[in-house]
C-alpha cells in the first residue's frame, strides 16, 4: 500500500498531544493537521545544545532564538527593535542603557521575568565554569572582561534596579550595544538551571520545547501566551538533514516546507521556471572574499594585492557558479547597511592592469602562491575558477582544499597565503564587517586573517565604535572601508543572496537577512 | 566454548589498550584545534585561554593521556567539547539506532544474498545465475551513497512509496537498509554460489544423491551448511563494519546513528567524543569477531579452538 508522502509529519503529529492525535484520526489522512505544522529543513547540522550560554554557530543560534528573547530582536530586515525591553534610555555619555522590561512576561514554565534574570543570564554567560564560547557581546559591559578572567565575584556594570528596570553600564560609549543585545548568546534565561538545561530549556520564546531527537529533529510547539502575539501555527520541526540531496528529494516529496538551496545548486534551481517559482532570496549580510594574507611574501606588496583584485572576473564567477543573485563587494560593508558607499566600484576586471601592477612591484614573471579553501563544492567551484583567472596573469596559484577545521586553523595562525571564505554577519552593522575581518586587534583569532594592520583604519573604525550619532558613525565607516579596499587586504568577491525554496502553501516567510531574525510568528500554511 | 570466550576476552584488552592510545595521539598530530571549533567563527584569545585550561588542554600530553585514560579505566567517557553532554549517553541514544539499520542490512543481506547464491549454485550458467551475476555486478560496483540517492529518487520522489529519510516507523528503515546491504547481498550471492559449487562436487553429495536423498534435501541439509563456512566469516565482516561505520547511508538518509555522532565529531574536533566512540566501536568490533568465531564452531563442529 503506498505510503502519505507526508509520513514525516506524521511522525511529528505523533509527538503532540492525545488531542491532536484524535483529531487526526478524525480527519483521516491529516491533510487539515499536517497544515499546522512547519518542517523547516535548513540545517545541515544539530543544533550544538539549545543553552544560549552555547550557541556559536546558526543551527544553535535559530533554535535558540525561537525558544528565547534577548532584551532586543531583530526583524527579519534585519531592524533592531524591541524584544523583552520595550525600551531603553541611553545617557549623555552613551555609556549607560536603562532597559525598561516589558511587564508580565513569564517563562514558559509560568515564572514571572524579573530584571534580576537579565543581570544573572548575562553573568551565566561571562562565567568561565560555564564554558560559553562565545561571551565576546557582553565584554563592553564595565567589569565583563575582569569577572571573565576569575578576578571579580560580580560584573560590574550590571544592574537590577527595580524588578522591571536593568541599568546596564559601559566600559566607553558603544552604540551598537542594543544590537549585540540581540544575538542568541545574550538571551534571557529563567533564574532556576538545571544541569540539563541545554536538553530541556526554559524559555519566554514564542516556541517551547515539545522533543529534541539529536541528529534527526528539534519539534517546537507554539508559545499561546508570548507577549508579542501567538505563533499562527501550531508547531515547528526543525530537520536536520546533513545531505543536500536529500534534503531537495524531501522537498519535492512535500516533506518539508523551507530549504536552503546549496550555493552549487543554485544555478540548476534558477533554471528551471516551476522551481524559480517557488525561489525566495534576501539580500543576506554576507560577503565572499579571498583573504589575502598581507603578511606573507609577494602579498606584503599593496599592488600585489590589487592586481590579484583586477585580475579575477567576479561577475562571472557569481553569474555562472552561483546563479547571480549578489552584488559584486566594493568594501566589506554590505550595501543595505549604513556606512556603505554604494557609489564606490568595484575593482575591474583588467587583466592587463593586473600584469602591469605585477610587473611594477617587481614579478613581471608572477609568482607561486597557495590558495587555501575548507571543504566545500561551492567554495571548490569559485576557488578554481579564480585559479584560472590568476594563471591568465601569470601567478600560479595552488590549491589546497582542507577539511573546514583544518583550514580555519591554519589561516588563524597565518599559515594561508589566499584563503577563500564568507563571513556571515552577527548582528547588522558595518562595524561586524570592518572591525572583526580587518581590525589590528583581531589579526588571527579574532578573525583578521588577512593579517591586515593600518593604525589610521583601527583609529577610524575604534572612533565609529563609540560614536553617538549613526551619521557621523556611517561617514566614518564609509571612510574605513575606502582606506582598507585602496589597501586591498582582500579579492573582494560578492554579497550573496542566500536562496531560499518555500512551498506555494507556506505564506508569510520573509528570507531573514540575518540568521535568527525570522521566528516564524506570522507564517501560515494554506490548504494544499 | 566457554574457555573460548575468556582467551578471546583476555586477548581483547592489549588491543583496546592500543586502541586508546592510537586514538589519542591520532588526534593531537592531526590538524585543527578543538577550541577553536567551540569558540565560532570570531572569537577572542582571553576566552580560548580559558577553555583550553578549563578542558586540561593546556597540559603536557601524557599529563592528558594519564587524565584520560584515567576517566577510562573507571568507566568515564567523559563530556563532549562541543555540547557538554556525556558521550556515554550519546553513545546509548545512537547506537541502538545503528544496530537497528545495520541488523535489518545483515537479515536482508542473509536473505536475498544466500537464497540468490544456492538458487544460483543449482543451475550454474541458467537464467537466475546470470541474474544474480547482474545484480552482484551492480551491488559490488556501485557506491553505496549512489545506491542510496538513486533509491530515494525512485522509492520517495516518483513513487511517493517510502519516505525519503528521517527515523522513526519501520518503512523508514527500508530504503537505508537495502542502500546498506546492497554491496553484502552482492558479495554474498557470489560466495555462496561459489561455495556451494565446491561443495556440491565433493565426495559426499554424490553419496548423498546416490543414497536417493531430495534434491531439497541434499542442497539445504548436506551442502547449504557446509558451503556457510566462508559465507559466515564475510557476513561477521560485513556486519562488524555496518555497526561501526555505516556513515554514509546514515547521513544520506538522516539516519541519526553513530556513524553520524563520529563524523560530527571528527568535524568539530570533539576529541572525547571521537576517543569515546572510537574505543566503544572497537569493542564492538572485537565482539562482533568473537560471536564470529564461535558461529563457525557452531557451523561446522570439525573446528575447534583448543
Amino acid at each position: 500500500m503506498p505510503l502519505s508522502p507526508s509520513s514525516s509529519r506524521s511522525r511529528s503529529r505523533s509527538r503532540l498531544t492525545f488531542v491532536a492525535l484524535l483529531a487526526l484520526a478524525a480527519c483521516r489522512g491529516g491533510e487539515a493537521a499536517h497544515r499546522r505544522t512547519l518542517v523547516d529543513a535548513r540545517d545541515r547540522y544539530d543544533p550544538k545544545s539549545l543553552d544560549p550560554a552555547l550557541s556559536t554557530d546558526v543551527p544553535t543560534g535559530r533554535a535558540v532564538s525561537y525558544l528565547f528573547d534577548g532584551l532586543t530582536r531583530f526583524s527579519p530586515d534585519a531592524k533592531v527593535g524591541p524584544a523583552l525591553a520595550t525600551r531603553w534610555d541611553v545617557s549623555p555619555d552613551g555609556r549607560t542603557y536603562l532597559f525598561h522590561l516589558r511587564p508580565g512576561v513569564r517563562f514558559h514554565d509560568g515564572t514571572l521575568l524579573h530584571a534580576s534574570d537579565v543581570v544573572h543570564s548575562f553573568t551565566r554567560v561571562l562565567d568561565p565554569t560555564n564554558k560559553s564560547g562565545r561571551p565576546w557581546p557582553l565584554y563592553p559591559i564595565a567589569g565583563a572582561r575582569t569577572f571573565a578572567a576569575g578576578k571579580a565575584t560580580a560584573v560590574s556594570g550590571l544592574a537590577a534596579v527595580d524588578d522591571s528596570t536593568v541599568r546596564i553600564t559601559l566600559d566607553t560609549a558603544l552604540a551598537i550595544f542594543p544590537k549585540l543585545l540581540a544575538m542568541p548568546v545574550a538571551s534571557v534565561v529563567p533564574p532556576k538551571i538545571a544541569a540539563d538545561f541545554g536538553e530541556h530549556p526554559i524559555g519566554t520564546g514564542p516556541w517551547t520545547l515539545v522533543a529534541w531527537q539529536h541528529d534527526d529533529y528539534v519539534l517546537l510547539a507554539r508559545n499561546s501566551e508570548y507577549f508579542g502575539g501567538a505563533p499562527k501555527l501550531d508547531s515547528l520541526m526543525i530537520r536536520i538533514i546533513p545531505e543536500p540531496s536529500t534534503a531537495v528529494a524531501e522537498f519535492e516529496s512535500g516533506n518539508v516546507d523551507l530549504l536552503y538551496v546549496p550555493e552549487a545548486d543554485a544555478p540548476r534551481w534558477e533554471q528551471t521556471d516551476e522551481k524559480k517559482a517557488l525561489l525566495t532570496s534576501a539580500p543576506a549580510l554576507r560577503l565572499w572574499y579571498v583573504a589575502l594574507n598581507t603578511t606573507r611574501g609577494p602579498l606584503k606588496d599593496v599592488r600585489v594585492r590589487q592586481a590579484l583584485n583586477h585580475a579575477v572576473d567576479v561577475r562571472t564567477i557569481l553569474d555562472k557558479l552561483l546563479g547571480g543573485r549578489g552584488r559584486l563587494a566594493a568594501g566589506v560593508i554590505p550595501p543595505t547597511l549604513e556606512g556603505a558607499d554604494t557609489s564606490r566600484a568595484p575593482y575591474a576586471y583588467d587583466p592587463a592592469a593586473a600584469k602591469r601592477l605585477l610587473a611594477a612591484a617587481g614579478y613581471a614573471k608572477g609568482f607561486d602562491v597557495e590558495l587555501w579553501l575548507p571543504q566545500d563544492p561551492a567554495f571548490r567551484r569559485v576557488a578554481e575558477s579564480i585559479q584560472s583567472y590568476l594563471a591568465a596573469v601569470g601567478v600560479r596559484a595552488k590549491i589546497v582544499q582542507r577539511e573546514s577545521a583544518a583550514a580555519r586553523e591554519a589561516a588563524r595562525n597565518g599559515q594561508t597565503d589566499m584563503i577563500v571564505k564568507d563571513w556571515y554577519a552577527d548582528y547588522p552593522d558595518a562595524e561586524n564587517f570592518l572591525y572583526p575581518l580587518l581590525h589590528g586587534a583581531n589579526r588571527g583569532v579574532g578573525g583578521n586573517v588577512s593579517f591586515y594592520e593600518n593604525p589610521t583604519f583601527d583609529r577610524i573604525v575604534s572612533l565609529a565604535r563609540t560614536d553617538p550619532d549613526s551619521a557621523t558613525r556611517a561617514a566614518l565607516y564609509r571612510q574605513a572601508d575606502s582606506l582598507a579596499f585602496a589597501d586591498a587586504p582582500m579579492i573582494y568577491l560578492f554579497f550573496y543572496n542566500e536562496l531560499y525554496a518555500v512551498q506555494p502553501w507556506v505564506k508569510g516567510f520573509i528570507a531573514p537577512t540575518i540568521f535568527n531574525g525570522q521566528k516564524f510568528t506570522d507564517v501560515t500554511i494554506t490548504a494544499h | 566454548m566457554g574457555a573460548l570466550l575468556v582467551r578471546r576476552a583476555l586477548l581483547a584488552i592489549p588491543t583496546l589498550a592500543g586502541v586508546v592510545v592510537v586514538a589519542f595521539l591520532l588526534l593531537y598530530v592531526a590538524p585543527g584545534d578543538p577550541v577553536l571549533e567551540m569558540v565560532g567563527e570570531r572569537a577572542d584569545s582571553a576566552t580560548i585561554a580559558r577553555l583550553r585550561a578549563e578542558l586540561h588542554l593546556d597540559e603536557s600530553l601524557p599529563r592528558q593521556f594519564v587524565h584520560y585514560a584515567g576517566g577510562v579505566v573507571r568507566g568515564d567517557l567523559g563530556r563532549s567539547f562541543i555540547t557538554g553532554r556525556p558521550i556515554a549517553r550519546d553513545i546509548a541514544e545512537r547506537f541502538p539506532k545503528t544496530l537497528e539499520l545495520a541488523g535489518t542490512a545483515m537479515l536482508l543481506a542473509i536473505v536475498v544474498g544466500v537464497s540468490l547464491g544456492v538458487l544460483s549454485a543449482r543451475h550454474p550458467g541458467g537464467w537466475i545465475d546470470r541474474g544474480a551475476l547482474a545484480i552482484a555486478y551492480v551491488g559490488v560496483s556501485f557506491p553505496v551513497y549512489w545506491v542510496g540517492l538513486l533509491l530515494i529518487l525512485l522509492f520517495a520522489v516518483v513513487l511517493h512509496w517510502l519516505p525519503p529519510s528521517g527515523y522513526g516507523r519501520p518503512e523508514f528503515l527500508i530504503l537505508p537498509a537495502l542502500a546498506l546491504g546492497s554491496r553484502s547481498i552482492a558479495f554474498l550471492a557470489r560466495m555462496t554460489r561459489s561455495s556451494m559449487l565446491e561443495v556440491l562436487s565433493s565426495d559426499f553429495v554424490r553419496t548423498a544423491r546416490a543414497k536417493g536423498a531430495r534434491e531439497k534435501a541434499v542442497l539445504m541439509h548436506h551442502a547449504l551448511r557446509n558451503a556457510l563456512v566462508p559465507v559466515i566469516s564475510v557476513l561477521g565482516l560485513d556486519f562488524g563494519s555496518y555497526l561501526t561505520g555505516s556513515i554514509l547511508t546514515e547521513t544520506v538518509f538522516s539516519w541519526p546513528g553513530i556513524g553520524r555522532y563520529v563524523v560530527n565529531a571528527i568535524g568539530r574536533r570533539d576529541l572525547p567524543a571521537i576517543q569515546g566512540t572510537v574505543l566503544f566501536l572497537s569493542v564492538v568490533f572485537v565482539a562482533v569477531n568473537v560471536i564470529t568465531d564461535l558461529a563457525y564452531a557452531a557451523a561446522d563442529p570439525r573446528i575447534a579452538y583448543d
